[in-house]
């Protein structure tokens, strides 16, 4: 039976593929079906969902369309969520391959740096850095890489240790391979499928990082994104709470899409390993 | 002057609050073109003195002069470099390579990292290793956990003889092969050794292997040498306590030596 197949028959994995396939394709449309500037008025203020079909989510405060602004901000949350998430497993797995394969004072420096970062809650660290370097896109990329990538440091770390004495190295030191083609060659593609098996987690935490730095006004102002719309809506909570309410479930959905997809992926290939 | 000469070689190991010898004050010697048996029961300390003498692990102390230099004093891109002259065979051929890789990246990285062929021809020459030891070159694309552990010892061969080695250690390499296979892997190593001149460092515990391969034979205790000397001498009339053992721990050498 195929990998994909095997996939496939999880009903979790396909719910999240679903709401997966959802997302990429409001953020792939967004600028053909809503194109021009989503932060734009497009109509009387407050306007309710489901009343006027030009506008059927309705409007905020400003008159601007919610379903566009809905439609941006998926690609925004999708553009944070994988770029932090890859930077984060990029940063963590390099880290904790050098720790784990150097040993000695490599290891003890590297590891007590991640120690540092870790003991630091990942969004006071997101948060501090975008206040001082200023919210744009890159640099909230770059604030949730800096608090994600412990973990995959770890991982990676704990995996190398074990591969590092395996007969496999020592040969690789035999025929004269140099210490850092061993350990990225060598040792961290057989080291990587438990590190991304973290994959998954980290994505759906950037994004919600992504959301709640912009909640609190610290994301880039010149993009829409989910969090900036809950706060937005948070004025006016009492009377329109829809407003709060429509990008929140968009949030919760990408999150438990992101997740039971990547619980699916883990699943299957584990079932690989296992059979072979 | 001898290829390898090891001399007073230990290593000890922690153990809760003392130390142990694992390898205590070894020597021996090997000239070139000779196959040296190291033979012991299981913890007397052959498999480091192999990772020892390849410096994989660092010895506590002894000397090791390899091909007239100290082995030893070599650090970086030295050690590297003679690397190609002192090979190693290890005893689980699927252990021994990444398991993500294809006989042809196992044959080409020696060529590579020792500037042996350019990549040009590098696909000849993996196909003319394959060819030496016995197998097609159409085996180069597979991948490693394909082919059989018979082929992969002899994929493990051809890379270690793809840096034209003037040693290469044999750490209980024909061992986890039944027995015909292993016969026929012992025709190849006895025919290469014919041909090219490699010494082998032959790591075993079975001595009716060893009495078929090697010239001269260390029997090693705990870590220290129990008795040296020919290899038929020894197993015909071994003179220590550990060397009787081994010998009537052999079957097939009791029937030969037998009343």
């Amino acid at each position: 039976m195929s990998r994909l197949h095997r996939f496939l028959r999880s009903p979790e994995a396909i719910a999240g593929t679903a709401i997966l396939a959802l997302l990429f394709a409001m953020a792939l449309t967004a600028p053909l079906l809503f194109p021009g500037d989503p932060q734009a008025i497009a109509g009387p203020a407050l306007l309710p969902p489901f009343q006027d079909w030009s506008l059927p989510l309705g409007t905020d405060r400003l008159g601007r369309d919610v379903l566009a602004e809905l439609f941006h901000g998926a690609r925004t949350s999708l553009a944070v969520g994988l770029s932090a998430a890859g930077a984060a497993l990029l940063i963590g797995a390099v880290v904790g391959t050098l720790a784990g394969f150097a040993g000695g004072l490599i290891d003890e420096v590297l590891m007590r740096i991640t120690d540092a970062f870790q003991t630091v809650p990942g969004f006071l660290l997101a948060l501090a850095f975008v206040s001082i370097v200023g919210p744009s896109l890159g640099v909230v990329v770059a604030a949730i890489a800096l608090g994600a990538w412990t973990g995959p440091a770890r991982v990676a770390r704990a995996e190398v240790l074990s591969i590092r004495e395996r007969d496999y190295v020592a040969g690789a030191r035999v025929i004269g391979m140099h210490p850092l083609e061993i350990a990225f060659r060598e040792v961290l593609p057989n080291a990587l499928p438990p590190v991304l098996a973290l994959s998954s987690v980290i994505v759906a935490a950037a994004i919600l990082t992504e959301a709640a730095l912009s909640f609190l006004g610290l994301g880039d102002p010149n993009r829409v994104t989910w969090g900036a719309m809950i706060a937005e809506g948070r004025a006016v909570l009492r009377t329109t709470p829809f407003l709060s309410i429509i990008p929140g479930i968009a949030l919760v959905l990408t999150v438990l899409g992101v997740y039971l997809a990547g619980e699916g992926v883990v699943e299957t290939t584990a079932v690989r390993r296992s059979l072979s | 002057m001898s290829l390898l000469a090891v001399s007073g070689l230990t290593k000890r190991y922690r153990r809760g609050g003392g130390t142990v010898a694992a390898v205590d004050g070894v020597a021996f010697a090997i000239e070139p073109g000779e196959t040296l048996a190291l033979a012991g029961p299981s913890g007397s300390g052959k498999s480091t003195i192999a990772r020892l003498v390849l410096r994989l692990t660092e010895p506590d102390a002894g000397t090791i002069q390899f091909e007239g230099a100290d082995f030893r004093s070599l650090g970086g891109s030295a050690l590297r470099a003679r690397r190609a002259r002192l090979q190693m065979v290890f005893q689980d051929p699927l252990a021994a390579f990444n398991p993500r890789a294809t006989v042809a990246r196992v044959l080409d990285d020696p060529l590579r990292i020792h500037g042996i062929a350019s990549r040009t021809e590098r696909p000849r020459r993996i196909a003319a290793l394959l060819e030496r030891v016995g197998l097609g070159a159409d085996l180069a694309p597979r991948a490693i956990h394909e082919i059989s552990g018979g082929q992969r010892q002899r994929v493990a061969i051809a890379r270690a003889i793809a840096t034209k080695p003037s040693l290469i250690v044999l750490d209980e390499a024909v061992s986890a092969l039944d027995v015909s296979v292993r016969g026929r892997i012992l025709d190849l190593l006895l025919d290469l050794q014919a041909t090219e001149r490699i010494a082998y460092l032959f790591i075993s515990h079975d001595l009716g292997v060893v009495r078929a391969v090697a010239h001269r034979l260390v029997i090693l205790d705990a870590g220290r040498v129990a008795e040296s000397g020919d290899a038929r001498a020894v197993i015909g009339n071994p003179q220590s306590a550990i060397g009787r053992a081994l010998v009537a721990a052999a079957p097939r050498l009791n029937r030969t030596t037998a009343p």
